[in-house]
């Protein structure tokens, strides 16, 4: 089990402004692309796994 | 047919294991986040060295507001977080180290990475797949891209992903 240690002399301090309705549509933009990408990785490496266990076989 | 009785709580804990650390000892120390209590504002004052309006926050129904303590020891707050449920994702309002963990003296490390985490589970447990954004101070935006793998998102915009959220997660709540 670990910790996350701040760097010397640095506080971690969140300070923010509620979101405009405009910053929430990117985020959700964002997100959504981002889920996408991952997914994508996701099927990239399992088939790039499948196809190292047939070189083996 | 019988009325079934209604059982809701009023109160959320999790346990997290050695996840806060003192830095005089170098002992790990087991940690709970709980709701905070309008009777918790007697002791978080701008007077007894926080920054920020926490009773404007527990107000604000829009927000939930947590805090971390030692177990065993829940009357001292270690740190505070305020986040807001939006549509697909967890917003980070605001998050402070109680005044004895700031600055090169502070008193235990991990307090602002153990609430940060604890947005990433409240995340997936909303089924948003961990992803939690926040407005960052310029001058720590490159410690959180290093720290917690948050990616800049258009100015001081940040946002965690569900794969930072993951590591974040197994670091904190590993057995929880």
């Amino acid at each position: 089990m670990g910790y996350i240690k701040e760097p010397d002399g640095v506080d971690f301090v969140i300070k923010g402004k509620p979101l405009t309705d405009k910053q929430k549509q990117a985020i959700s933009e964002f997100i959504k692309a981002d889920k996408e990408r991952l997914a994508k990785l996701k099927t990239r490496t399992t088939k790039s796994t499948n196809r190292q266990r047939k070189v083996w076989q | 047919m019988k009325k079934r009785k209604k059982i809701e709580l009023d109160f959320e804990i999790d346990f997290l294991t050695n996840s806060i650390r003192n830095t005089v000892s170098g002992d790990s120390f087991r940690t709970e986040v709980l709701r905070l209590a309008k009777s918790d504002l007697i002791q978080i004052t701008k007077k007894n060295g926080w920054n920020f309006n926490w009773k404007t926050e527990l107000d604000d129904n829009s927000k939930e507001v947590y805090k971390l303590t030692i177990v065993d020891n829940p009357n001292i707050v270690q740190g505070l977080i305020s986040f807001t449920i939006n549509a697909d994702h967890v917003y980070m309002d605001l998050l402070e180290n109680a005044p004895f963990n700031l600055g090169r003296d502070k008193l235990y490390e991990g307090v602002a990475g153990n609430l940060v985490a604890y947005a990433c589970k409240i995340s997936f447990q909303q089924g948003f797949s961990g992803y939690v954004s926040f407005t960052a101070k310029t001058r720590l935006i490159e410690h959180y891209q290093r720290t917690l793998n948050a990616m800049t998102f258009g100015g001081q915009l940040m946002i965690i992903n569900t794969v930072a959220a993951n590591i974040l997660i197994d670091k904190y709540y590993k057995n929880g």
